[in-house]
C-alpha cells in the first residue's frame, strides 16, 4: 500500500483532460527530468468532444498562468473574448425592458462595508423613477461597462491584470487544440491516440491498467497509479467501469435539452458583447456567447414544458432570419452528479462528474478546481489516497450543492407566471432546504460572507447580492438597523462608484478594439 | 495642432525661425518621448523611465517633466529652464515623412504652424542669401538623424529590458509641501533586484550590446525625482497658478 503515485493516466482530451493534463503538469514539473510524476493523456480518434463549454471564470487567469502560458497567444489562437459577468435579460417578469446584471466585480468597498441595505433605503425614499438605480449600477461600474460593449482593461494593461475584474468566452475546439499542444510541446505530458477497449482491475479493486486499440487492434496497456477520467458523458471509468451512482436533480433544476448554434457576426467589426447574455424562455432560457470571428448561441429548455419544434421557433425568433443557414446541435443535459468523484485510484473531473445547465457557467471552473485540488493533493501513495479521495468527495459534494442551489435562485425569484415552467420552478417541494432557509435570512439582512464560510466556496455572498437584489428581492431590514449606522461612509462609496464608472467610460476601448489591438501588438507582461 | 509640408528650398527660401520658440511645445507635457543617446544628458536633470504607448501598449522611453497630466516643472515665465533641452523638443519644428517610394529616403518636412515661425529680428534663417541650407538647418538635420537612429536603438534596448526581465512598474506615492499628495502610475523602471541576479554570460552580453551603462543612468536618474518634488515644492511656494 506504500506505492507511490507516480503515472497520473488521463482519459479523454476534451476540455477537461487538457485542463487538468496542464495543471498537473505544470504543478508536478513534468517537463523536468528531475519530476518524480509522469502525466500521461489517452484519447479515442474516434470520439468527438462535446465542445460547447465558452464561458469561464476568472479562474481561468489563474490557470493559464499556472501552466505558463501567454494570455496573448491564448486569445489569439483560441477565438477568446472577455467576459464581465452575465445580463439576465426577462429573468424577473419577462417584459421588454426587464434585465439585471451579475457583473464579476465586487460591490464598491465590500470587504469594509455592505452597501446593500443603504441602496435598498435609498430605493424605498425615492419616487422619482429617475433616482432610482438597479443595485448592480449603484455599487459596481462594471454594468455600464458592459452596456457600453467596453472591454476591462487596455492595450497598457498587462497580460492577465485588469481595470475591470473578468473571465472570457472561447471556442471550446480551439481551446482544447491549443491546450493539447502546450501540454505535450512545453509541459511534457506523454500522449496517446488510441481507444480504451478495457479496464483492468487489481485484487483490492484499484484500476491497474486500461487495455488500448488502434485500429481495432490491439495497442497494449496502459498502467497507472491514478487513473482521471475525463470521459465526458460516457463517464467510463467512474460510471460504467465502477457503477457510482448518478444524483439526478432533475427535479430541482428542470432543464434537459439544448439546442446550440454558431451565429456568424454580420461583418468583422460587429461589436462583441463584453458578458454572457442569458434571455429568458418560455420554458428555459437562450445563452448569447460572443467570440471574435461568430457567436455562440443556444437554447436550453425543459422537454417536460414545450416540445422541440416550439424551441426551434424560439431559437430561431431569437436569431432573426440568419437562423435557416445555421446547423442546430440537440445537446440532452442529465442534471445532476455522480455520488462520489474519486474513487479508489480513479477520479472523474469534467461531464463524467456532473453537469447542470449553463447558467452560470460553472462546468469549466469545476474542472479547474478539480485539477487544481488534484495537482495540490497528490497522494503520496496509494496508503493516503482513500483519505485524499473522502476529502475530495465532500469538498466537491459541497460544491455541487452550492452551485444547485444558486441556479435555483434564479429560478425561485422570478416572478414570470406567464408558464408552468416558471410556476412550477417556485414550488417549495422543488427547492432545496438549504436555499430555503438561507432565503428565510435574507428576509431581513442581505447575503454576507459569513452565509459561505467553507473554504470550498463557489460562489461569494456578493454574487448572491446581485441576483437576490437584481431580481427585486426585498429585505426588510427594519429589524437589522444597525447595517444602517453609518451613512457617511455609504455616501462616499456610492460617490466613488459613480466616479469610477466616469473613469471606465472615458478609458475603455470596446471589446472589439480592444481584441484587434491584442492580434495587432499583444500585451506586455508587465 | 500641426501642419506638415516637405521643406524645399523654392518655397521655404525665407523661412526664418526663433529656436526659443520651439520649446513652447513641450510647455504643456509631463512627459517626453526620449532616446537611448540623450541618457547622459538628461540624467543630469531628469527621472528616465518608460511608458506605455496609448496605442499600441509597446513600452518607450520618456523623460518625466511633472507629476500630473500637462503639469512641465521645467517651463516657467514662458521658457524651459534646464540645462539641456531634449531632443525631441529641439527638433521641432521638423519631422521626418514617409519614406519616398522613388528615391527611398524619409523627406524632411516642416509644422508650419509651428510658434517657432517668426519675422522677429532675432529670427534665424535656414538658407543663405544664395540658397545654401544654414548651421541652423544642419543641425536640425543631426538632431533628426539622431532621432531616427535613437529610436531604432531604443527598441531594441527595450526587448533586451523585457527579455531579461528587467522592467518593472514604479509605483510611489509622492507628497509634496503645498500641494496634494499623488501616486505615479503607468511607469517603469529597472528591476534594481533582478537587474544584480543577473549572470556573468547575461551582465558581459549587456556590456557588449552597450546596454549596461544605459541601465545604471536610468538607475541612477531615479533620483531626479527628489528635484522634481523640489522644483514643484518651490513653484507652488512662490505662485499658486496651478
Amino acid at each position: 500500500m506504500q506505492k507511490p503515485t507516480k503515472k497520473i493516466v488521463i482519459v479523454g482530451g476534451g476540455t477537461a483532460g487538457w485542463i487538468t493534463a496542464g495543471w498537473l503538469a505544470a504543478h508536478h514539473r513534468t517537463y523536468d527530468a528531475t519530476s518524480r510524476v509522469e502525466v500521461l493523456l489517452v484519447e479515442s480518434p474516434n470520439t468527438p468532444t462535446i465542445g460547447v463549454g465558452e464561458g469561464t471564470w476568472p479562474t481561468m487567469r489563474n490557470s493559464l498562468i499556472k501552466m505558463g502560458i501567454s494570455e496573448t497567444d491564448f486569445i489569439r489562437e483560441c477565438d477568446a473574448t472577455f467576459k464581465q459577468g452575465a445580463k439576465f435579460a426577462k429573468w424577473v417578469d419577462g417584459t421588454q425592458d426587464d434585465f439585471y446584471y451579475h457583473p464579476l466585480v465586487l460591490p464598491q468597498g465590500f470587504t469594509q462595508q455592505d452597501l446593500a441595505p443603504y441602496w435598498s433605503s435609498q430605493q424605498k425614499q425615492t419616487s422619482l423613477s429617475a433616482d432610482k438605480h438597479s443595485f448592480s449600477n449603484a455599487v459596481c461600474f462594471q454594468e455600464s461597462v458592459c452596456e457600453q460593449g467596453l472591454a476591462p482593461k487596455t492595450i497598457r494593461t498587462a497580460e492577465y491584470s485588469d481595470v475591470a475584474n473578468y473571465a472570457y468566452h472561447l471556442d471550446a475546439g480551439k481551446f482544447t487544440d491549443f491546450l493539447k499542444r502546450h501540454c505535450i510541446e512545453k509541459l511534457g505530458v506523454t500522449y496517446v491516440s488510441a481507444d480504451v477497449v478495457a479496464v483492468n482491475a487489481h485484487a483490492n479493486g484499484d484500476i491497474a491498467s486500461l487495455t488500448t486499440h488502434v485500429d481495432n487492434m490491439p495497442n497494449g496497456d496502459i498502467s497507472g497509479d491514478l487513473f482521471v477520467d475525463c470521459t465526458g458523458f460516457s463517464s467510463l471509468l467512474l460510471g460504467k467501469h465502477y457503477q457510482v451512482p448518478f444524483i439526478d436533480c432533475s427535479d430541482v433544476l428542470f432543464i434537459d435539452t439544448a439546442l446550440a448554434v454558431h451565429v456568424p457576426y454580420d461583418d468583422a467589426d460587429s461589436p462583441i458583447a463584453s458578458h454572457t447574455i442569458s434571455t429568458a424562455q418560455d420554458a428555459g432560457w437562450i445563452w448569447d456567447i460572443g467570440l471574435q470571428h461568430r457567436r455562440g448561441v443556444g437554447y436550453v429548455y425543459a422537454s417536460k414544458y414545450t416540445n422541440e419544434a416550439a424551441a426551434m421557433q424560439a431559437l430561431a425568433d431569437y436569431i432573426g432570419p440568419k437562423f435557416t443557414s445555421l446547423k442546430v446541435r440537440k445537446i440532452p443535459i442529465h442534471s445532476g452528479h455522480r455520488e462520489t468523484f474519486w474513487h479508489k485510484n480513479c477520479v472523474a473531473v469534467g461531464l463524467s462528474a456532473g453537469f447542470l445547465e449553463p447558467l452560470e457557467a460553472s462546468a469549466i471552473v469545476l474542472i479547474e478546481l478539480s485539477a487544481q485540488m488534484i495537482s495540490e493533493q497528490l497522494p503520496a501513495n496509494r496508503e493516503v489516497m482513500d483519505i485524499v479521495a473522502n476529502r475530495f468527495n465532500q469538498t466537491f459534494r459541497y460544491r455541487w450543492d452550492r452551485i444547485i442551489d444558486f441556479l435555483k435562485l434564479h429560478y425561485v425569484l422570478s416572478q414570470r407566471d406567464d408558464t408552468d415552467f416558471w410556476k412550477d420552478n417556485r414550488d417549495p417541494a422543488t427547492i432545496p432546504d438549504s436555499l430555503k432557509d438561507l432565503l428565510k435570512i435574507w428576509q431581513h439582512r442581505a447575503p454576507a460572507d459569513m452565509d459561505f464560510t467553507s473554504n470550498n466556496e463557489v460562489f461569494p455572498a456578493a454574487s448572491y447580492q446581485y441576483v437576490l437584489y437584481g431580481m427585486g428581492f426585498e429585505t426588510d431590514f427594519s429589524m437589522t438597523p444597525h447595517m444602517l449606522n453609518d451613512w457617511h461612509t455609504a455616501h462616499k462609496q456610492f460617490a466613488k462608484n459613480e466616479h469610477l464608472i466616469e473613469r471606465a467610460l472615458a478609458s475603455l476601448p470596446t471589446n472589439r478594439e480592444l481584441i484587434n489591438k491584442i492580434h495587432q501588438y499583444g500585451f506586455n507582461d508587465l | 495642432m500641426s501642419n506638415l509640408v516637405q521643406l524645399n528650398l523654392a518655397n521655404h527660401r525665407h523661412l526664418q525661425l526663433e529656436p526659443q520658440q520651439c520649446a513652447q511645445h513641450g510647455a504643456e507635457l509631463n512627459l517626453i518621448p526620449v532616446v537611448m543617446s540623450e541618457f547622459r544628458q538628461l540624467v543630469t536633470q531628469y527621472p528616465i523611465l518608460l511608458t506605455k504607448n496609448g496605442d499600441t501598449g509597446a513600452f518607450t522611453f520618456v523623460a518625466m517633466l511633472g507629476f500630473a497630466k500637462g503639469e512641465n516643472l521645467f517651463w516657467r515665465d514662458h521658457q524651459w529652464h534646464s540645462i539641456y533641452l531634449p531632443l525631441q523638443i529641439r527638433r521641432q519644428p521638423f519631422f521626418v515623412g514617409a519614406k519616398d517610394a522613388a528615391t527611398g529616403e524619409h523627406p524632411l518636412c516642416i509644422d508650419m504652424d509651428s510658434p517657432s515661425i517668426s519675422q522677429a529680428p532675432n529670427a534665424v534663417a535656414l538658407y543663405s542669401d544664395s540658397g545654401e541650407e544654414s548651421d541652423y538647418l544642419l543641425e536640425a538635420k543631426q538632431n533628426l538623424a539622431q532621432l531616427l537612429q535613437g529610436e531604432a536603438d531604443n527598441s531594441d534596448f527595450i526587448l533586451l529590458l523585457q527579455e531579461l526581465k528587467l522592467l518593472q512598474s514604479l509605483s510611489v506615492e509622492i507628497e509634496f509641501e503645498h500641494a496634494a499628495p499623488t501616486r505615479l502610475n503607468g511607469l517603469y523602471t529597472i528591476d534594481e533586484k533582478q537587474f544584480n541576479n543577473l549572470s556573468d554570460a547575461q551582465l558581459l552580453r549587456l556590456h557588449r550590446t552597450h546596454f549596461f551603462e544605459p541601465i545604471y543612468m536610468m538607475i541612477a536618474s531615479l533620483g531626479q525625482i527628489y528635484s522634481l518634488i523640489d522644483l514643484k515644492n518651490k513653484r507652488s511656494g512662490t505662485d499658486h497658478d496651478d
